[in-house]
């Protein structure tokens, strides 16, 4: 997930950067019909940052600063740009600015569909019979040049791939290129090539059954026991034959206890085998956890195994592993950004490491940054700032076609990127960067809670609503939770946790908080959330809808939290209703939780005044290097809440949330949750913002799901009418079924992707699935992400509604009231008359 | 003398090299960030680890790091902070912008706070050892990070006197970067200024009231005399050790200063690569820092011998 996190996160920076150009006529528009500005003037856009990134290497860079660094310097073949007269969306009735449309950048023209003639010329990158959809052609512009002068070809990227892909550069991003669904024909047999490795029958696209009913034999089957057992042969390999009766020491257990020492076949035989009882191969984890030794040939020829060549000069041809086309093709499958390279810097850049590895230092520094985006890095210290500046050989700024817009207020022409120049600086103090800004020294200030009363109401403050819902994720791994009790120091009759895990306790738990109340007092730029889903999250990229705004989502919401829909007048006015807060029906629940969590045995009413005899301290688990005010103020305000909520219940006095010891920044956070030694945080998944399909993945796949120890989403049923047939499967398979995945169950196959289904029926499976997830009460929503921002007197958005694609445009639509000079002398007159800028 | 100082040299060298292993072994030993499972980079992940020897054992790995450096002052390549970057380089790049810092700073901060001291002890018990001795317990009660922002939002702020923070670049000795080290060299300076001026005062004050300062006066010095000849040198021999100490502090950095003032110093350098187990760059600040401790300790002690006559090192008698 973190992956599609940040391959999505440099997409849209991308997009927010590059965004624009095209879908007008070829022709443009004329100079004269362009309104220009002022050519001397230098307009600097200066932002800041708690931490700089180190490395925008595009085939190494593992974290967003990067991404944002390297935004600037790249672009891409397609991109997005504001619907306007210039580019209008094929929907008449839309009205400029609302929406987006896709337009070559770097490309000539949009992509053509090469599968039959790739089919012939290359029989085995294309599957038999296929007809379309697997190979594209892209067309290339002819003026395309990096900052340093070397001239872009079809061959660059050629060239580009095959460096990322070099076994020996052990490139990070490598795996966007050979692993992603639509990764490119043969990248994985070039990238492994003479080595072997661990493929699932998952992996594979069968099952452990289809594979011995089609020949296979168990004895080429090995299980994956360093992803099921987390353990590894003396020889350092973390697959074995399922065969291997070579016992292997698990580190987790205790010395002398069960299962300190383990087989393979102990592992097939108890767990994953066909004859085993514990249910893992009911559920499905054979397929995925067994699987095959794949043998990847040794010195394989690039041009004769990847899928990725020159037609001529300016057409390159990329073949898929998946039949794509449209939004997908654009956004998921086609590789540019990340391959393109300056082969003759790039090569310089790597070094030989005294233990025999390679290092890069591309793009580490000004000289080791060639540029082919709209902007140079002319400055840049480690850890203290960066510096762009235009880059005069990019095409965009001499492109009267698709590098430029028609404003939606005063109706003229403008060329994109007013912006000259982009300075970034760290810093590390919030107050440093308020008093900046009221400076005039930043163009943006994120508000934070303090702030909120003084410039909340402010002109100049923006509000972005995120895709992210923030949920309580409450333990339910009662096999841990029993630990802790056993543990020493732990004194079961004073204290309890048990009982969080009962379902009453949870319940209660999930609406014992007023969600508004925590937004307004604790981080005012959140709003309260409700559902697994966020505000922003797109179900149709071609129009840019958001899932929230369906009826079938809202109708979703209302099932959970049984509103009856026609008490209200309509549909909207029920999903507004919700609150998520019920302290009377909470204080009900705690009652019955308090009878449930005695019959089990958690707790003990000594002397039968109705009283829970233990406290119950729910530890909050703190995703962090440190405790921060913030993360106080909302442990404190949860805590308040909860000893209210159970006030006149029978646990009055006896529930508190308190804060863990700093956990780390890492997935620590996620592990103690998953192990139960920490019981509640506030946590959300990102990315997938336009495919909530893929999204669910985060909750139905053990590896990524934080309940994965206590929900298993492959027993948990659920029915769901489908054009009139009721389908009953299991949530996991749902999920499955609707991310395009052929699903059998009962003997017959369901595929709800893209392809086999209605965007209809796959919001009703998805509304369905989310409505199922939210009744585990693991996940309680607790608030959608969002920001607000002061933007500076010195710029303006060419449209102040936020789209989910485009932002309000980013820096491409960027606009400024004033050039540098002019705004330092209004920034002293102000200051002078009134101390700071006013907001 | 010299004996005593090449047989510290060799002693050093041992410690040297224990202190490196012990740090080399223990950082090698914290977990490293748990790999996503499913995640397709956890392969290349995996595939790093083992190519950069972390599944061998410690002692071939500890021989892969020192055979680097001893034959081609390799000391890695960043592996999480400055991916792809020599560690080396990094550090040298960072370590002059810590350092200007904090060398401004001594520079002002040991006269005045010994003058300080001198006056208090000069003046004891008058109002100006009183005031003097009052300002300083409450600048060393208070720590740097307040002065820090309170010097920003008054001086810089509302002011307008100095950049808030420290300008971008290596221009380290122009005017325009000297202006913009003021609020943090200030920053950094009244605890150093305190705890010089109350070490002096009270050094002074004690040699002051020695019976040898009674012997110089009835010989017939006057008081200016006995105090410069006889009663600082006495009191050097503490304060300039000192001196030495807050010199090794200068290559340090300070962490919170640096932040506040965004300076590209080496002051979290090595808790930022122990948190992201960016194992060169936690070695290179490992032993550097252990280099420059050793030999400022040998330093020390050696000036113990030039202040103080009665101090000989390695004397038998």
């Amino acid at each position: 997930m973190t992956t599609m996190k940040r391959a999505l996160a440099l997409i849209l920076a991308l997009i927010m950067t590059c965004a624009v150009f095209a879908g007008c006529s070829k022709a443009g528009v004329k100079d004269s019909d362009i309104t220009a500005f002022d050519e001397n003037a230098k307009y600097t856009y200066t932002s800041w940052a708690s931490g700089l990134a180190s490395n925008w290497n595009p085939h190494d860079y593992e974290d967003a600063n990067s991404s944002d660094m390297m935004s600037y310097l790249i672009d891409s073949f397609y991109t997005f740009a504001f619907n306007d007269e210039l580019h209008p969306m094929e929907d008449e009735t839309r009205t400029p600015f609302d929406g987006y449309v896709i337009i070559p950048s770097m490309a000539a023209d949009m992509p053509v569909d090469v599968t039959k003639e790739v089919a012939k010329e290359h029989p085995d990158w294309v599957p038999e019979g296929a007809e379309s959809g697997y190979a594209w052609a892209i067309p290339m512009r002819k003026d395309l040049y990096f900052d340093t002068g070397y001239h872009i070809t079809a061959n660059s990227y050629v060239e580009g791939m095959k460096r990322i892909l070099n076994p020996d550069y052990q490139n990070y991003r490598s795996t966007d290129v050979y692993e992603n669904t639509y990764g490119i024909v043969g990248a994985k047999d070039y990238f492994f090539q003479g080595t072997e490795s661990f493929q699932s029958f998952s992996d594979m696209g069968t099952t452990y059954d289809d594979y011995i009913a089609n020949g296979g034999s168990d004895a080429d089957v090995v299980i994956d026991i360093g992803g099921f057992w987390g353990i590894q042969t003396a020889e350092g390999k973390t697959y074995e034959s399922i065969a291997s009766e070579t016992e292997i020491r698990d580190p987790a257990v205790e010395e002398g206890q069960p299962e300190d020492y383990v087989s393979a076949k102990y592992l097939w035989d108890n767990y994953l085998g066909p004859n085993s009882t514990s249910g893992y191969y009911e559920a499905g984890y054979t397929n995925q956890y067994a699987g095959t030794v794949k043998v990847y040939e040794d010195n394989v020829n690039f041009d004769d195994v990847v899928g990725f060549y020159a037609k001529d000069d300016y057409t390159l041809v990329e073949v898929f592993n998946a039949s794509c086309s449209g939004f997908t093709l654009f956004y998921n499958a086609i590789q540019d950004s990340l391959v393109l390279v300056e082969p003759d810097v790039y090569d310089k850049c790597i070094t030989t490491q005294a233990d025999g590895t390679y290092a890069s230092s591309y793009m580490t520094s000004v000289e080791t940054s060639p540029s082919y985006g709209p902007y140079s890095l002319t400055d840049y210290q480690t850890g203290k700032l960066a510096h762009f500046s235009r880059n005069d050989k990019w095409y965009g700024y001499k492109d009267n076609v698709n590098n430029v817009y028609k404003d939606p207020e005063d109706g003229n022409i403008y060329r994109l990127y007013q912006t000259t120049d982009i300075e970034i600086q760290v810093l590390a103090e919030n107050s440093t960067a308020k008093n900046m800004f009221l400076s005039g020294d930043l163009i943006s200030y994120g508000l934070q809670a303090a702030d909120m009363n003084e410039y909340r109401n402010s002109d100049y403050c923006y509000d972005t609503p995120g895709p992210q819902i923030f949920f309580m994720l409450l333990t339910g791994n009662i096999d841990g939770l029993n630990a802790r009790e056993a543990a020493d120091g732990f004194d079961q009759t004073k204290e309890d946790i048990q009982t969080i895990t009962c379902e009453s306790f949870r319940k209660a738990f999930a609406v014992s908080f007023d969600r508004q109340a925590y937004c307004d007092e604790t981080s005012p730029s959140l709003t309260p959330g409700f559902g697994i889903f966020g505000k922003t999250i797109i179900y149709d990229p071609d129009t840019a809808a958001y899932y929230r705004d369906t009826d079938v989502a809202k109708q979703a919401l209302c099932d959970f939290y049984s509103v009856d829909v026609s008490q209200f007048a309509s549909l909207d006015d029920a999903v507004n209703s919700i609150t998520g807060y019920d302290p009377e029906a909470a204080k009900e629940l705690y009652a019955a939780a308090f009878q449930e969590s005695l019959d089990a045995g958690y707790i003990t009413d000594a002397d039968n005044d109705g009283k829970c005899d233990q406290t119950i301290n729910i530890i909050y688990a703190v995703g962090s290097d440190n405790i921060t005010d913030t993360m106080r103020l909302r442990s404190e305000w949860m805590d308040n809440a909860i000893v209210k909520a159970v006030e006149g219940t029978p646990f009055e006095g006896k529930v508190h949330i308190v804060l863990s010891s700093p956990l780390g920044s890492g997935n620590e956070f996620a592990e103690a949750l998953k192990s139960g030694s920490c019981d509640v945080c506030l946590c959300g998944w990102d990315g997938s913002a336009m495919d909530p399909y893929n999204l669910l993945q985060a909750y139905t796949w053990d590896s990524y799901s934080y309940a994965a120890n206590w929900y298993h989403p492959q027993q948990d049923m659920l029915t769901l009418t489908i054009n009139g047939e009721e389908i009953t499967m299991s949530v996991y398979d749902w999920a499955e079924a609707v991310t395009g995945n052929d699903t059998t169950v009962n003997g017959k196959t369901y595929n709800f992707g893209t392809n086999d289904a209605d965007q209809e029926t796959r919001m009703h499976i998805l509304a369905g699935v989310e409505g199922k997830l939210l009744q585990t009460f693991t996940y309680i929503p607790f608030a959608n992400n969002g920001s607000k921002m002061l933007l500076s007197q010195k710029v303006y958005y060419v449209t102040e509604d936020y789209n989910a694609v485009m932002g309000r445009g980013g820096i491409a639509y960027l606009k400024y009231n004033y050039n540098d000079e002019e705004w330092a002398a209004y920034c002293e007159q102000q200051i002078a008359e009134h101390g700071q800028l006013q907001y | 003398m010299v004996k005593y100082a090449l047989q510290r040299i060799v002693y050093m060298f041992f410690v040297f090299m224990i202190i490196s292993f012990m740090s080399f072994v223990l950082i090698r030993m914290l977990p490293l960030p748990a790999l996503a499972p499913n995640d397709p980079h956890t392969t290349i992940l995996e595939i790093r680890r083992e190519a950069l020897g972390y599944n061998k054992p410690y002692l071939e790995q500890f021989w892969i790091f020192i055979k680097g450096i001893v034959t081609k002052w390799d000391w890695g390549t960043s592996e999480k902070l400055f991916i792809g970057r020599d560690v080396w380089g990094v550090f040298v790049e960072k370590l002059p912008a810590s350092m200007i810092v904090n060398l401004y700073s001594i520079l002002w901060t040991i006269p005045v706070g010994i003058a300080l001291g001198v006056l208090a002890a000069l003046k004891k018990n008058t109002w100006v050892d009183y005031t003097i001795s009052t300002l300083t317990m409450v600048v060393i009660s208070v720590p740097s990070f307040v002065y820090a922002f309170l010097i920003q939002y008054i001086l810089c702020f509302k002011l307008r006197w100095f950049p808030f923070v420290m300008k971008g670049g290596t221009d380290y000795f122009s005017w325009a970067m000297f202006k913009s080290i003021v609020p943090p060299i200030l920053a950094l300076s009244f605890g150093v200024i305190a705890g010089f001026c109350r070490t002096t005062r009270a050094e002074l004050t004690e040699v002051l009231t020695s019976e040898f300062m009674l012997l110089a006066r009835t010989k017939g010095l006057t008081k200016t005399q006995a105090t410069v000849r006889h009663a600082l040198r006495n009191c050097f021999v503490v304060v300039v050790p000192a001196i030495f100490g807050e010199f090794i502090g200068i290559i340090g950095g300070s962490l919170i200063i640096e932040n506040i003032f965004s300076i590209p110093g080496v002051g979290n350098l090595t808790i930022n690569a122990i948190r992201a187990t960016d194992y060169n760059v936690f070695m290179l600040s490992t032993c550097f820092y252990t280099a420059i401790g050793l030999a400022a300790g040998l330093v020390v002690d050696i000036s113990y011998g030039f202040i103080d006559p009665r101090i000989r090192m390695g004397s038998k008698k």
